[in-house]
C-alpha cells in the first residue's frame, strides 16, 4: 500500500495537472483479444497520485464459444449423473427441504388466532399436520425448529402482542431446560427480518421451484458435507464427522417434516443416525437452572394469556436408550411435573397417551412417518379435552392405535 | 442480492438479455441503472435512499466546483461532499462503536453514563460506494478528472451493480468514460466473462464457504476453548485462505459480470500470498482499496515528501485508519497497526539493505515469511475480541495451556492441503496473469476445468452466505 508510492510519488503541485480523462470520441477499446505480455497490465498500485485510466482487460486467445459449449455439455452430463445417483440413493423431488427463510415465511404468515406448533425436532417430526386438520378442521402452523430450545420460540410469540392463539409447545427435556441459548434456531429467530428481505424471499421461491425438480438439491448432499463424512474418526479425541446428524428427514410444503424413508429401514444409514446419540450423556441438570427455566416459562405464559392466547405443553416420545439418559439428567418429576406445577398451562405427556406407546422410533428420537400420524391422533384427541379452542370434527375418523403404524416394521428394531 | 444466489442468476440473465436487445445506448444505461437499484434494494429497499443522497450531493458538489473559479468555494464544496459522505459512513458504521467507547471513556473518568443502545443496521456496501463517490469529488477538486458529462453517467458510475457493494472500488476516470460510448460484449468476451464468474463462484462457494469456513469457525468461535498449536495454526491458515477466496472470488465474479456486459473493471487481487515483503503484499491485496488509501490519505498526509519521521507517521496513520475502515472494532485497528509496523520496518530495512538481491530459494523463504507474518495479522482481523486473539496467538506459539484438539482429521487436511495449494499457486504466478496462463492452456483442459468448477459449485449448493467484505 502506501510504501509502494516510494520514489514514484507525484510532485506537490499535482493539483494543477491537466485533465486526463479522454474525450468521448477518444475512449480507447480497453477489452481486447489475447493476453497481454507479462507485466504489461498495470494496476492502480503502479500509478500513484494520478487519475486512473480505463482498465485494461485482456481476453485469452482461445476458441471461447466452442469451449463454452463443450463445458455446458460436460456440465449437463455431470449434473444428470449426479441427479441419477441422488434419486437412486433415495432422494425425492417432493422433498423441498427446510431453511431459515422457510421458517421466516411461516412466522410472517402467523395470524392472531392461529394454532402454532413450536419446539424442537420432536414435535417437528412427530406431528402430521394433515391428520391434525382432519381431526379438528384446523391446520396448525409449524414453527418448530430442530435443535432448538422450544422455550425461546414460545417467548418469541408469547411477547408478540398481536398474537392471541393457541401455542402447542413441544419439548425434549434436555433442550427445553437447557440453561441458556436457543440452539440452532437462535439465528433463525434473530435473523427473521433479514430472512424476509426481498432477495431472500425470491431466493426461497426459486429454490423451491428447483428443489421440486432436482432431487440432489438437499443440504445434506452438499459436496463439502459428503467429503466430511469420509472422515470416520481420523483423529483421536475428536468426534467423527461421520457421526454428525446427517439426512434423516424429508420436508414438504408448510414445513411438514417426516422421517426419511431410508432411516426407517434397517441398515447403515439408520445405524449412523443412531450413532449421533453416542455422546448424549451429560451432567445432571442443576435444580437452580430448572427453577429459572420454569420461572421464565411462567412469565411467558402469563404474558400470552394477558393478550388472549394460551399454551399447551407436549412431550413426544423418545426410544428407551435415549429416555433412560434423559431421566438420568432430568427426571420427569423435576422437569415435566415441576413445569406443569409452576406454570399456568396444561400439558400432554406421551406417557399418558395409551395409544402412543410402543411406537416405532427409527433413530431413537423421532417417530417414523406412519407412527407420527398415530402420535398426532393420540395427542390431538387429548388436546381437544384440554382446550376449548379446538374441537373434534363430527366426521373425525376413529382413533388410531400403534398397530396402524407398526405393520412391516422389523421385529428387531 | 449476492452473486452466489439463485436470485442473482435470474436477475443477471434478464439484465444480459435487456443489454443485448436493440435499445438505444441511453435506454440501455437507464436499464442498467434501474437494475443496479433493484440489485441493491433486494437487501433493504429503504437504503437506496442513502445511495441517492450520496449520488446527488456529490454530483452537485462537483458541478459547483467546476462552475467556480474561487479556490475557497471549490474547497467548501469539496468539504461538504466529504462531510456528507463520511458523516453517513460514520453514523451507520461507527455510531455504536463511538457511543460504546464514549461510555467507556466516561466510565474511566468516573462518570456513569448509560445511553439507550442504538439499533443501527449497517447498509450493505456503504464503505465501498462512499469511497467511490468520494474519489469523484476529490478528483474533480484536484483537477485530476473532469466531471461526468451527464447525471446518468455519474449515477451509473456510483450504482453500477458489479462493483456497488464490495468493489473493486472504481474511480470515476476508470468507469465514467466507459459509459460514453455503447458497450456490448462480443461472443468471446461474454464466454470469458462467464468463465471468470464461474471461477469466482468456485472460490467463494466451494473453497471459502464449503471447505475453509467451517475450519476457521471451529477455532475462532470455540467459545473459550484453547486449541492445540496444530489446531490454532490450521484455523488461522484456513481463515487466510477463506478470506482470500471469499474476497478475490467476489472481485473475479464482479470482473466477469462486467465483462459479460462489455465493461472492463480493474484487477483487485494479484496473487497476494506470493508477495515478497509487505509493500509487495499491498500491491497485490485489495489493490483498489490500498491505492485509494494511498492517493487520498497517505499522500495528503505528507507521504514520503517530508522526511522519514513524517513518512512513518503517515504510514501508520493510513494503516490505522485503513484498519478501522474494515470494521468498527479495536481488533481491526490493531490489524491495521500491525501492517503499519510491518511496512515501516520493511521501509527501514530497505533503506539499509536496499542493494541486496535474493536468489530463488531466498525469495521463497521471504515469501513464506511474509505469508506467516500476514497470518498473525489475520488473527486480529477474525477474532471477535482481544481475549480470543490472545488465546490463539499463545496456542500458535506453543504456549497455550490446557489445549484441546478442536479440528477433525478432515479439517486439518482441508486447511493445510488447500493453503499449500493456494500459497504455491500464488508464488508460481506472482509474475503473470490468469489470462496469460489460460492462453497457454489447451482448450480441452479449459473446458474440462470450467465444467468441473461449475459442477462443484452446483453440487455444493451454497447457502447464499454473504461475502465477508459486505460487512465492511
Amino acid at each position: 500500500m502506501p510504501s509502494s508510492t516510494s520514489l514514484s510519488e507525484p510532485p506537490r503541485k499535482r493539483r494543477t495537472a491537466p485533465r486526463v480523462t479522454p474525450k468521448a470520441d477518444a475512449v480507447p477499446e480497453r477489452i481486447h483479444d489475447g493476453a497481454l505480455p507479462r507485466g504489461l497490465r498495470l494496476t492502480a498500485s503502479d500509478r500513484p497520485g494520478q487519475a486512473q485510466p480505463v482498465p485494461v482487460r485482456d481476453i485469452p486467445d482461445q476458441p471461447w464459444v466452442r469451449i463454452g459449449i463443450a463445458a455446458a455439455v460436460a456440465l449437463l452430463v455431470m449434473v444428470g449423473g449426479w441427479e441419477y445417483w441422488a434419486r437412486s440413493y433415495g432422494l425425492r423431488t417432493a422433498d423441498i427441504g427446510d431453511s431459515p427463510q422457510a421458517w421466516a415465511e411461516q412466522r410472517a404468515a402467523v395470524k392472531p388466532d392461529d394454532v402454532l406448533l413450536v419446539g424442537d425436532s420432536r414435535i417437528f417430526f412427530d406431528t402430521d399436520l394433515a391428520w391434525f386438520e382432519r381431526l379438528t378442521g384446523v391446520r396448525p402452523r409449524q414453527l418448530a425448529i430442530p435443535g432448538t430450545n422450544g422455550r425461546i420460540l414460545m417467548q418469541d410469540l408469547a411477547y408478540d402482542p398481536a398474537y392471541r392463539g393457541l401455542l402447542i409447545v413441544g419439548m425434549a427435556d434436555t433442550s427445553f431446560f437447557r440453561p441458556d441459548g436457543a440452539g440452532i434456531g437462535g439465528p433463525w429467530i434473530s435473523g427473521y427480518q433479514r430472512n424476509r428481505e426481498p432477495s431472500q424471499i425470491s431466493g426461497l421461491w426459486i429454490d423451491r421451484w428447483l428443489q421440486g425438480r432436482l432431487a440432489f438439491l438437499d443440504d445434506d448432499l452438499r459436496f463439502s458435507s459428503l467429503l466430511r463424512r469420509n472422515d470416520h474418526g481420523w483423529r483421536a479425541g475428536v468426534d467423527s464427522p461421520y457421526l454428525d446428524v446427517w439426512k434423516i428427514s424429508e420436508t414438504f410444503p408448510g414445513r411438514q417434516t417426516f422421517m426419511w424413508h431410508r432411516i426407517e429401514e434397517p441398515g447403515y444409514l439408520r445405524a449412523q443416525a443412531r450413532g449421533a446419540w453416542h455422546n448424549f450423556e451429560g451432567p445432571v441438570q442443576k435444580p437452580a437452572i430448572t427453577g429459572r427455566v420454569i420461572a421464565h416459562s411462567r412469565r411467558a405464559v402469563e404474558a400470552l394469556r394477558r393478550h388472549g392466547g394460551d399454551v399447551v405443553f407436549l412431550r413426544p416420545p423418545s426410544a428407551p436408550p435415549i429416555r433412560a439418559n434423559e431421566e438420568k439428567r432430568l427426571p420427569k418429576a423435576r422437569n415435566w411435573d415441576a413445569l406443569l406445577a409452576g406454570v399456568p398451562a396444561k400439558g400432554i405427556h406421551v406417557d399418558d397417551l395409551p395409544n402412543a406407546q410402543g411406537l416405532y422410533i427409527p433413530e431413537w428420537s423421532h417417530l417414523s412417518r406412519a407412527c407420527a400420524r398415530v402420535f398426532t391422533d393420540a395427542y390431538v384427541r387429548r388436546l381437544v379435552q384440554l382446550t376449548p379452542r379446538l374441537r373434534l370434527r363430527a366426521d373425525a375418523p376413529p382413533p388410531l392405535t400403534p398397530a396402524d403404524c407398526l405393520k412391516g416394521v422389523p421385529a428387531n428394531r | 442480492m449476492i452473486f452466489n444466489s439463485l436470485t442473482f442468476i435470474l436477475f443477471f440473465a434478464v439484465v444480459l438479455l435487456l443489454h443485448n436487445l436493440p435499445f438505444s445506448w441511453r435506454q440501455k444505461k437507464i436499464n442498467l441503472l434501474l437494475a443496479s437499484y433493484l440489485f441493491y434494494a433486494a437487501w433493504n429497499p429503504p437504503f437506496v435512499i442513502l445511495l441517492w443522497i450520496s449520488t446527488v450531493v456529490d454530483w452537485w458538489a462537483a458541478q459547483w466546483m467546476i462552475r467556480s473559479e474561487r479556490q475557497s468555494t471549490r474547497r467548501a464544496w469539496m468539504i461538504i461532499s466529504v462531510v456528507v459522505n463520511l458523516g453517513m459512513l460514520g453514523f451507520f458504521k461507527y455510531g455504536n462503536f463511538l457511543l460504546d467507547n464514549f461510555v467507556l471513556l466516561a466510565g474511566s473518568l468516573g462518570v456513569v453514563y448509560q445511553p439507550p443502545k442504538w439499533d443501527i443496521i449497517l447498509p450493505v456496501g456503504i464503505s465501498f460506494y462512499t469511497f467511490a463517490t468520494l474519489s469523484y469529488t476529490l478528483d474533480v477538486y484536484l483537477r485530476r478528472a473532469r466531471p461526468a458529462g451527464s447525471f446518468l453517467n455519474y449515477a451509473l458510475f456510483v450504482t453500477f451493480f458489479p462493483h456497488l457493494v464490495a468493489g473493486p472500488i472504481m474511480r470515476p476516470t476508470e468507469l465514467v468514460p466507459q459509459f460514453e460510448i455503447e458497450r456490448r460484449a462480443r461472443a468471446n468476451q461474454l464466454f470469458f466473462g462467464l468463465a471468470l464468474l464461474t471461477l469466482g463462484l468456485f472460490q467463494k462457494v466451494v473453497i471459502a464457504d464449503g471447505l475453509l469456513s467451517p475450519v476457521a469457525e471451529s477455532v475462532f468461535d470455540a467459545h473459550g476453548k484453547v486449541p492445540l498449536t496444530l489446531d490454532a495454526w490450521a484455523g488461522v491458515l484456513a481463515f487466510s485462505g477463506q478470506i482470500f477466496c471469499d474476497f478475490a472470488g467476489y472481485s473475479t465474479s464482479a470482473i466477469g459480470v462486467a465483462l459479460c456486459l462489455g465493461f472492463a473493471m480493474p484487477d483487485n487481487f494479484r496473487f497476494p500470498y506470493g508477495a515478497v515483503g509487505f509493500s509487495d503484499f499491498w500491491r497485490r491485496w485489495h489493490i483498489t482499496l490500498s491505492s485509494w488509501l494511498r492517493d487520498y490519505l497517505y499522500i495528503p498526509l505528507g507521504g514520503n515528501r517530508h522526511g522519514p519521521a513524517r513518512t512513518y507517521a503517515a504510514l501508520m496513520g493510513t494503516m490505522l485508519l485503513g484498519g478501522l475502515w474494515h470494521g468498527a472494532n479495536w481488533t481491526f485497528v490493531v490489524w491495521g497497526g500491525l501492517h503499519g509496523v510491518y511496512l515501516s520496518a520493511e521501509r527501514w530495512l530497505k533503506a539499509r539493505f536496499g542493494g541486496w538481491r535474493p536468489n530463488t530459494a531466498q525469495l521463497v523463504m521471504l515469501s513464506l515469511l511474509t505469508f506467516m507474518a500476514i497470518n498473525i495479522t489475520w488473527v486480529f482481523f477474525r477474532a471477535h475480541d482481544f481475549a480470543t486473539a490472545s488465546t490463539l496467538l499463545q496456542s500458535m506459539a506453543g504456549m497455550g495451556k490446557g489445549g484441546a484438539a478442536l479440528l477433525t482429521g478432515f479439517d486439518l487436511l482441508a486447511a493445510f492441503g488447500l493453503i499449500t495449494v493456494i500459497f504455491g499457486t500464488h508464488f508460481a504466478m506472482r509474475d503473470t496473469t490468469v489470462e496469460a496462463v489460460i492462453e497457454r492452456t489447451p482448450a480441452v483442459a479449459i473446458a474440462a476445468a470450467w465444467a468441473l468448477m461449475a459442477f462443484l459449485v452446483i453440487i455444493e449448493q451454497g447457502r447464499g452466505n454473504a461475502f465477508i467484505y459486505f460487512a465492511f
